[in-house]
């Protein structure tokens, strides 16, 4: 595949081309209730042109036929020529990368049956039902795929990459008349078949918690301080300001790139933020990104100050500073664009625990698990999945509806105390923007305390 | 290939759809990016004893043989349903390829941008602007005889300010989204429309507190009707989740609330003339002055209910056919459905007799708390104070939450800026005694 797409490559006569390719295997096992919904193989592929020209804009051209790949190179250079620049674009150098990089399957899922595939989530799906007969309903997912992605650019890069993905998610709906309440459990690995065994457990919690939600009363709106459980501050991050760190947000931004200049403080000295896309073995986690850029652990926020962000080779140059491996594309069907990988908040002191952040809050908010976030940049929100009141350091009663609303300028420097409790969030689901969903990444984060929030609610 | 296809499959359903998109998106203002996408793909449903299975291919040449049997592997583990393929019918009439839009050139495309560009251009705003064309050819037919298909065009423009000044963010969006290119005055909607609300959020004030009026904007009211859909969803009907799933016949809402879903409405984004699975385009009554009327169903839904398709059911190149709704009508059901109000006011007129209440635009997270159960709770993304009828500012650091179902039982009025968003039409919604929580 590489030699075919190197001869296309030769035919270009755009001033900078780049063709990716992907071959992307996948299966899928979906329970519904007590009913099998699906049970499918399919197999997707197609390629991606990008052509660039000096004093011009992109070209771009993607495409499910790879018999048209030559055709579309000539596309893709048209397109570009049909764009006029004053300000050109140009791109942050690179060193070209030729490497066959293929991650560890975990146990090819490729090799294992559809009807094995049913047997587990069947199993994981019946621990929820067998919960409560509130349980009215339930969705368990099984998904699979192993993606084969050719990349090679005028500048020398050849890349041969195998990515393996393994999701499991399942949600319990329990209803009791009118109340109707959801659980939610969702793990998604850069890994195979052998690592989604054993996971029962978490499914009847899971479960079980939709039926508890049944009775807790919704939480009563207004700012309190929070707790975020390792899971939740994770999302936060991510929303919080992951996406401000996003240098396409602010490389065409006059006011932007003030807002965001290096340097500034956005929290507390005990605040380390960053993004990891070479960690080993997260979802996020790539050898390249679909730029051929080498992924970098890169520090965003340093003992409270801002001191980094993440790139494409675009943004790089434009602001001067160097590409970070963050141009993703969620497949071949979409330009790569800034997006995070596995972003995380760092450990506070080691030994540092939860009950030390809730100790001396006499009236707060234990805000746990994630159903979701969404941000508007300056503005975002993030849902637990559940909570518990906090009353005179103690993990008190719990409540539902829980809903944080954050200001990027107050919310992270208000953050005070961060246990040394970090894990890791193997989520599934993944990231929205631009068009492109769902991206996987990962979060990490430990315990983390903040002053003052407002969460929703009645008031 | 469609007929090919069921010849080797017996009793089986199928979709082939060919899509080209141009697509071109201005940064800041400048024109950066064009591009085109260009897909096909089959998606073919087989019934083997009893049991369904599917499987669908974007090779160019698919191997007809290995598809079916691919599908017929996953109908070994499916369950038993009893799914009958409709017959030949007749369809009923509908546009949905524009020539105008189907023969725009790259240059024409980039002219109505860089149009939209220049009107939206403020000092201190950056302005982006994408425009996406569709055009495509669908095709279905089933092993029952039916068989159907239809060219569309569709045309997406997006345009968004992005004004920051110091440490305030504040973004405007808006879409037309329709098969044909837009008009004239659907361009001016769509510029009036944003400085409509801009200027009077470059006013920043303290939000409210307490149980108020709030007026949800055509935009804003997603987290309102997103509920809705899920309750009117055969698929829930059959889980048992649905609230309205029992409710069929009662007055469930304010006399003020009627849905339908109009595959038919002329020039709405999502009309057609038939379904993915080959049953005719019809107007489905999903809530009448209130009372529930029923719900949407694809055919496996309404196999499994014990009732009929409603003609709901859409396709991808993978897995199988699942619910989704068409044009989506909410309001009032004596009032039009049509073109957009050129100059609409902001508020939908609600507002005259509001002491202290919200206007909202966008909230922040709709769709990730516990939609089923209807219950919201969102930080607000674009909000407005209003004070003694009048708008005095933006809010920010607010929340607005509530249950929907208890809300809908008395709505103060609908609004006389009615108009698309997406695929759905609808007017702003006043809702009194939403709480409105703030730091």
């Amino acid at each position: 595949m590489k030699d075919r797409l190197a001869a296309a490559l030769k035919t270009s006569r755009a001033d900078y081309t780049e063709i990716r390719v992907e071959r992307t295997w996948s299966s899928a096992v979906t329970f519904r209730g007590r009913r099998l919904e699906t049970a499918t193989v399919s197999e997707d592929q197609g390629g991606f042109v990008r052509a660039l020209n000096r004093g011009c804009g992109w070209g771009i051209a993607s495409f499910t036929s790879l018999d048209a790949l030559p055709a579309m190179v000539g596309r893709a250079n048209q397109l570009s020529r049909a764009v006029r620049l004053d300000k050109p674009i140009s791109l942050a150098e690179t060193v070209p990368q030729v490497a066959d990089a293929a991650l560890d399957l975990d146990g090819d899922v490729r090799g294992i049956s559809l009807a094995e595939k049913k047997k587990l989530i069947e199993a994981y799906n019946g621990a929820m039902l067998a919960v409560s007969d509130a349980v009215v309903d339930t969705s368990a997912i099984y998904r699979d795929e192993v993606s084969e992605v050719w990349y090679v650019n005028s500048e020398g890069t050849a890349l041969a990459q195998l990515r393996p993905e393994v999701s499991i998610s399942g949600t319990a709906i329990a209803r009791r008349d009118g109340t109707i309440e959801k659980g939610l459990e969702s793990i998604g690995l850069r890994k195979g078949w052998r690592s989604v065994h054993g996971l029962e457990e978490r499914f009847r919690i899971v479960a079980q918690r939709a039926v508890d939600l049944l009775d807790a009363p919704r939480v009563q709106g207004g700012a309190y301080p929070v707790i975020l459980d390792n899971e939740l501050a994770g999302v936060f991050v991510h929303e919080a300001f992951g996406h401000l760190s996003e240098a396409d947000f602010v490389y065409e931004n006059p006011q932007a790139r003030e807002m965001m200049t290096l340097g500034r403080r956005f929290g507390k000295p005990v605040l380390n933020v960053g993004d990891n896309g070479a960690a080993s073995g997260l979802r996020g986690t790539l050898p390249y990104d679909d730029e051929g850029t080498p992924t970098q652990d890169t520090p965003l926020i340093k003992e409270g100050m801002l001191v980094g962000r993440l790139h494409s080779r675009e943004t790089a140059a434009a602001l001067g500073e160097r590409p970070t491996g963050n141009a993703r594309a969620i497949s071949f069907r979409h330009a790569p664009i800034v997006r995070m990988t596995n972003t995380y908040i760092a450990p506070g002191r080691a030994g540092a625990t939860r009950e030390d952040l809730i100790k001396d809050v006499k009236l707060g908010v234990y805000a746990c698990g994630a159903f979701g976030g969404q941000t508007m940049l300056e503005n975002f929100s993030f849902t637990a999945a559940w909570g518990h009141m906090i009353r005179d350091g103690h993990v008190a009663e719990m409540v539902k509806d829980v809903v944080l609303a954050g200001n990027l300028f107050q919310t992270l420097d208000r953050i005070d105390h961060i246990a040394g409790d970090f894990t890791w969030n193997q989520m599934g689901g993944g990231c929205g923007k631009g068009g492109q969903f769902p991206l996987p990444v990962t979060e990490g984060a430990p315990h983390v305390r903040i002053e003052e929030i407002l969460v929703g609610g009645d008031v | 290939m469609i007929d090919q296809l069921l010849k080797a499959a017996k009793c089986a359903d199928a979709l082939w759809r060919r899509e080209e998109r141009t697509s071109i998106a201005f940064e800041s203002g400048r024109l950066k990016t064009a591009g085109i996408t260009e897909e096909a793909g089959i998606n073919l449903r087989v019934m083997a004893e009893g049991r369904m299975g599917v499987a669908g291919t974007t090779a160019a040449t698919p191997d007809l043989e290995a598809l079916v049997a691919r599908a017929r592997a996953s109908a070994e583990l499916g369950e038993h349903l009893d799914l009958a393929f409709p017959p030949t019918s007749s369809l009923p009439s509908v546009p949905t390829f524009f020539d105008r839009a189907a023969n725009a050139s790259l240059d024409q495309l980039i002219a109505l941008g860089r149009g939209l560009v220049e009107r939206l251009a403020r000092e201190g705003c950056q302005v982006n602007v994408a425009i996406e064309r569709e055009v495509g050819e669908t095709a279905v037919g089933n092993t029952a005889g039916a068989r159907g298909g239809y060219p569309a065009t569709g045309v997406a423009v997006t345009a968004e300010i992005i004004r920051i000044a110091s440490d305030d963010v504040l973004m405007i969006y808006d879409q037309y989204v329709g098969g044909d290119l837009p008009s004239g005055g659907d361009l001016e909607a769509l510029v009036r429309s944003i400085e409509t609300r801009l200027e009077p959020a470059l006013t920043i004030v303290s939000p409210p507190e307490g149980a108020l009026p709030v007026v949800f904007t055509p935009a804003g009211l997603a987290a309102v009707v997103l509920p809705l859909e899920q309750a009117l969803s055969g698929k829930t009907v059959i889980q048992g989740s649905s609230p309205l799933a029992a409710r069929v016949g009662e007055q469930a809402f304010d006399t003020r609330l009627s849905i339908t879903d109009d595959p038919l409405a002329p020039g709405g984004p999502a009309s057609r003339p038939l379904d993915d699975e080959c049953v005719p385009s019809a107007r489905t009554a999903l809530v009448d002055r209130g009372i529930v009327r029923g719900f949407v169903y694809d055919l496996e839904t309404a196999a499994r209910a014990k009732a009929r398709s409603t003609g709901h059911g859409r396709r991808g190149v993978f897995g199988k056919p699942q619910i989704r709704y068409t044009n989506l009508i909410v309001g009032e059901a004596s009032r039009d459905v049509g073109a957009q109000h050129a100059a609409p006011l902001l508020g939908g007129g609600l507002i005259a007799d509001i002491t202290d209440g919200l206007i909202v635009d966008d909230l922040i997270g709709v769709g990730q708390g516990n939609v089923i159960g209807g219950g919201f709770s969102h930080p607000v993304g674009l909000a407005y104070r209003v004070q003694r009828g009048e708008i005095t500012g933006r809010v920010k650091d607010a929340a607005v939450a509530g249950n929907v179902y208890d809300l809908l039982k008395s709505i103060a009025g609908f609004g006389s800026d009615g108009r698309w968003l997406g695929s759905r039409w609808s007017a702003s919604l006043r809702l009194d005694g939403v709480s409105v929580a703030r730091r």
